[in-house]
């Protein structure tokens, strides 16, 4: 009976990272390393159960999962290029906290700084204007009046 | 007004509008799956009640229903009658799986006795299956084509209507 369990438990086979993003491509971490750079990593994937939530930051457990698939796959040597290409493939783009620069996402980083550039174009072309001083008035040459105040002036 | 700011303004209220108007009405938690008309990633789960475990390459060669869900799962509980139905009415045509997570083989069994069982369930330990499928929360079906390739994702709740419109896709 138990040697039925051990082979049946031997045949179990859950879907790996490796057919996914290929071997790990850093080195394995361990203790107070792996707790960090688990923490930092689930603070990138989004939880898809919650409203804008890291799964860092979720008590839900498909968060936790996530949290602990990102901690096992550190401890074996998966890097965070790699391990937030996993999940992507999976939930696509949604995961990421830090949307990609491609595609229409590219707006999420073009658009503010376009604001910003146009904002500023705006307060410089203002402050342009406010600077320069009025065109003074051409006054005519034969004016009788000027040439009162030229006398008076001259004397 | 300037001319030039009001044309502005009006072209950046108008924008954010139809933003708005782009976003109302969709579901915030639906995640387009970039897993549709790819291979479902492969596994070999423990089944419910011991038994040979049941991996997905054994299962090519007819449609597949698969069904993430989970005994502390409130929607799990309107949607199994369905499933179980459907299961008995299409019987060889179409494979049928469940697949549970984060769950005690216990309550499982439990479940299944009381609400009846027509088809095999698998244990997802950890839920890494559930991951690699990228589930968002459960009920969450996944309609597979006779080669094993992904055709459709079903969240939340299916009725009847909706389950046979689903499986009529997987079996084209």
């Amino acid at each position: 009976m138990i040697a039925f369990f051990l082979i049946a438990l031997l045949q179990l086979k859950v879907p790996d990272a490796q057919q996914i993003v290929g071997p790990p491509a850093a080195r394995p971490l361990a203790g107070a390393e792996l707790d960090k750079r688990t923490a930092e990593i689930a603070q990138l994937l989004r939880c898809p159960v919650c409203q804008g939530l890291a799964i860092g930051d979720s008590p839900s457990i498909m968060a936790m999962n996530m949290k602990e698939q990102v901690r096992e796959l550190l401890a074996r040597g998966y890097s965070q290029e790699q391990i937030l290409k996993y999940f992507e493939q999976s939930y696509g783009q949604f995961v990421l906290l830090k949307p990609k620069f491609q595609g229409v996402n590219a707006l999420v980083w073009i658009l503010p700084l376009a604001a910003l550039l146009l904002g500023l174009g705006l307060i410089l072309m203002k402050m342009n204007k406010l600077e320069r001083p009025p065109p003074a008035a051409a006054a005519p040459a034969d004016d009788p009046y000027l040439a009162r105040v030229r006398e008076l002036v001259e004397k | 007004m300037n001319k030039t700011v009001l044309a502005v303004g009006i072209a950046i209220t108008a924008a954010l509008v139809a933003v708005f108007f782009l976003a109302m009405g969709k579901d915030p938690q639906h995640i387009d799956s970039p897993l549709i008309g790819r291979a479902a990633p492969a596994f070999t789960l423990r089944a419910v009640g011991g038994g040979q475990p049941i991996s997905l390459e054994q299962l090519k060669g007819k449609p597949v229903v698969l069904n993430f869900w989970a005994t502390w799962c409130v929607p799990c509980y309107q949607e199994h009658p369905v499933l179980v139905q459907n299961a008995q009415l299409l019987g060889d045509r179409v494979q049928f799986v469940g697949v549970v997570f984060n769950d005690t083989e216990d309550k499982i069994q439990a479940f299944l006795r009381e609400r009846g069982e027509a088809y095999p369930t698998v244990i997802d330990d950890a839920g890494k299956t559930a991951i690699a499928y990228g589930v968002g929360g459960v009920p969450e079906t996944f309609f597979l084509d006779p080669s094993g390739k992904i055709v459709a994702k079903y969240e939340g709740p299916m009725d009847a209507g909706t389950l046979q419109t689903y499986v009529a896709k997987a079996m084209q």
